[in-house]
């Protein structure tokens, strides 16, 4: 066996039974691993139109065949169930250390089933496996909850585990290891706290096998020099991380500002930069298990209202407690950040609910009775403090817990969340980035920027410069990166590692490593094959053609300011070209032949 | 007019923005800018060629004028105009 290690758990909250049970390698081969066996699994396995808290909502946590290897930034794994903020199916991707680890440990994967009466964790050390009470962990926070279970299990195991959030439910929940890293979309902390599951704690003293070691050192010996000598992943993510897009996504007119009422241009955007941040609150830089870039940042606030030392804020969250907000106060965006990876949440999600909360109030539809304080644009307090209130569900946080779509309905304007498919867009206006537009409107887990990052061709020029304000060959180009995309995120690396590096790399990689013939066109097909799939998930969940949409505001409401003043994403161009470019009828369904050519008839 | 630099190039200029150099089109702005701060700048604006042969964008930079990309204008020819802004970053990425 080489590149994954051959075996699974599967683990029983309901009965407490422990298995472990061989790699089905047939799929293994088609779907790769991660986010794309992992879901193979679950819909093999699960009654697909089942309420995400049920007991039937398995959760399966799933590394790749690179995944623990030599190769260049293979740290990742995915968590796979129904997501509770969006029916769609949740593939959440997290790096740091622990997904190594459950390899070294010898499982390519846990498939969790049933639901706990009382608080447990599981434990894992090599082939002992064992759950155990947790009750004396529930209710603390992602870093009591590690630094405990360190403690009483080993100080080198890695844990991965939900704070307060998940444990309330908080819909948009996130699933912390590494204390920092999270499997942050969609919810999955919160079906991990409907099962009464805190924790996995995995220590692990084996190692991972490849197929052709010469071959194997070769190829990721090219790839990390690839990653070393490119000027965004060798100097540029180092030395200033994510947060670095804030001006560029400013200077560009792509920068939503106001829960995107007010997009085009954020007067004071550098004071929120990675350029402002590497000056001020930055200690130093940090990296995930063999990462050859380290884009993490250690931040401390020394003193006054929003004191607090953690790790980020990542672009998306520097924009969605930031810019989205109307809030130009990088102290608070850190804290709030480190609300979220204390406490368990994701903050796209929840940035972009406040800012819709923040408009709600501006137009009268929200009152002061309703939230208990005033609200007003770019009060940096008040977002910290909902923030932590969310997580607990405390007053007016309850509403905010469950998401601005089911937040904005309830208080009568759903049109002003900031969603596709009920999850939350993340920081570039589809009005600007019209690729971008429909790479949201399209994602099969809804509004997220990870599952076809059309940001690259659009804003950055990688591969190439793209006009962001046309639609011509948008729907090609979108295809191809949500394609390659699925297969990286399969094989357990860094999504980063594509700004240098391209399917030719990882098909070497993973040659070598595994033994299969994955061709850069078996890498290609293999991503299309997951697509494809979760695609048909939803689809037998009842999506259709018009959930691949947008916002009503990004389609008729034109950028008032900068550089795209007067633009609108015309959806209705790309939508038609994008279903064609796929293969699918004019209605968005695979045909019979392109699931025949995938092998998913 | 005004030129805002970003990331890395704020380090080699020592400044964010300047309105001390001007240029009918982009490409005499960039020699104008390359003069005064040196080498360190020009291998990031300028890719290497003969100094006898046109001068070439670098390819590790991105430029706008005033929030266009200049592969959307006309590249090194674009005109300038007194009250244009431009931003010139390293090439980079996040997400």
């Amino acid at each position: 066996m080489y590149g994954w290690v051959g075996q699974i758990l599967r683990v029983n909250l309901t009965n407490g039974t422990i298995k472990k049970e061989a790699l089905d390698m047939v799929e293994a081969k088609n779907y790769l691993g991660a986010r794309g066996l992992g879901t193979r699994f679950w819909i093999k396995e699960c009654d697909l139109k089942m309420d995400p808290f049920s007991e039937a909502n398995n959760m399966i946590f799933m590394t790749g065949p690179l995944t623990g290897t030599m190769a260049t930034n293979a740290a990742r794994y995915n968590v796979v169930c129904k997501a509770p903020l969006t029916g769609a199916m949740a593939a959440s991707n997290s790096g740091g250390y622990w997904g190594p680890e459950l390899k070294y440990a010898g499982y390519d994967g846990i498939i969790i089933e049933g639901k706990s009466e009382k608080p447990v964790y599981l434990c894992i050390n090599d082939g002992e496996v064992e759950l155990r009470c947790a009750e004396h962990l529930w209710g603390k926070d992602v870093n009591e909850t590690t630094d405990t279970l360190r403690e009483e299990t080993d100080i080198d195991a890695k844990v991965a585990c939900i704070g307060p959030a998940g444990e309330n439910l908080v819909k948009f929940a996130c699933i912390m290891n590494d204390y920092t890293r999270a499997a942050g979309r969609s919810g999955v902390g919160a079906v991990m706290g409907s099962k009464k599951l805190k924790a996995i704690v995995v220590k692990g003293s084996g190692a991972v096998k490849v197929a052709d070691p010469d071959a194997f050192l070769t190829a990721l010996t090219k790839a990390r020099k690839m990653v070393k000598d490119h000027p965004v992943t060798g100097q540029g993510l180092p030395a200033y991380g994510t947060q670095i897009l804030i001006n560029i996504l400013d200077q560009s007119g792509g920068l939503p500002v106001n829960n995107f009422r007010d997009s085009g241009t954020f007067p004071n955007a550098d004071a929120t930069s990675g350029e402002t941040l590497a000056k001020t609150y930055l200690v130093r830089n940090k990296g995930c298990m063999g990462c050859g870039i380290g884009c993490g940042r250690i931040v401390n606030v020394p003193d006054g209202p929003f004191k607090s030392f953690g790790e980020g804020p990542e672009y998306e969250a520097g924009w969605s407690f930031g810019a989205d907000c109307g809030i130009d106060d990088l102290a608070a965006i850190i804290k709030a950040n480190n609300y979220c990876n204390e406490l368990g949440m994701d903050p796209i999600t929840l940035g972009s609910t406040i800012a819709c909360a923040f408009e709600l109030y501006d137009i009268g539809a929200l009152k002061e009775g309703d939230v208990g304080r005033v609200l007003r644009w770019g009060d940096a307090e008040a977002m910290v403090e909902l923030t932590r209130m969310t997580a607990f569900r405390e007053g007016f946080g309850d509403d905010l817990a469950e998401g601005s779509y089911r937040f904005g309905s309830k208080y009568g304007h759903p049109e002003l969340s900031m969603t596709c498919k009920k999850q939350e867009m993340a920081a570039y206006d589809p009005r600007s980035l019209q690729g971008m537009g429909l790479s949201y409107a399209t994602n099969n887990r809804g509004g997220c920027h990870v599952r076809g990052y059309m940001t690259a061709p659009e804003i950055l020029g990688l591969p190439e410069k793209l006009d962001n304000l046309v639609t011509d060959g948008k729907a090609q180009w979108t295809k191809i990166f949500q394609d390659l995309t699925a297969s990286v995120d399969a094989a357990g690396i860094c999504l980063f590692l594509t700004f240098a590096i391209g399917a030719p790399e990882l098909s070497e990689q993973l040659m070598a490593a595994t033994g299969v013939e994955y061709t850069v066109e078996e890498v290609m097909k293999v991503g299309e094959r997951i697509w494809n799939m979760e695609r048909l998930f939803n689809l037998t969940n009842g999506f259709t053609k018009d959930d691949d949409s947008l916002p009503p505001r990004l389609l008729k409401e034109p950028v008032k300011v900068g550089p795209c003043k007067g633009s609108v994403n015309k959806l209705d161009v790309m939508l038609p070209e994008y279903y064609e470019a796929r293969g699918w009828d004019a209605e968005g369904r695979p045909t019979p032949e392109k699931l025949q050519e995938l092998g998913l008839q | 007019m005004k030129v805002k630099f970003f990331a890395l190039l704020r380090d080699i200029t020592g400044v964010k923005e300047t309105t001390d150099f001007t240029g009918t089109i982009l490409v005499e702005l960039l020699e104008k800018l390359s003069i005064h701060y040196g080498k360190d700048l020009t291998r990031w604006l300028f890719a290497p060629t003969d100094p006898a042969q046109e001068k070439q964008l670098g390819g590790d930079v991105i430029i706008l004028v005033n929030g266009r990309a200049i592969e959307h204008l006309a590249g090194l020819a674009t005109p300038l105009k007194e009250e244009d802004e431009v931003a010139i970053f390293p090439r980079l990425a996040g997400g």
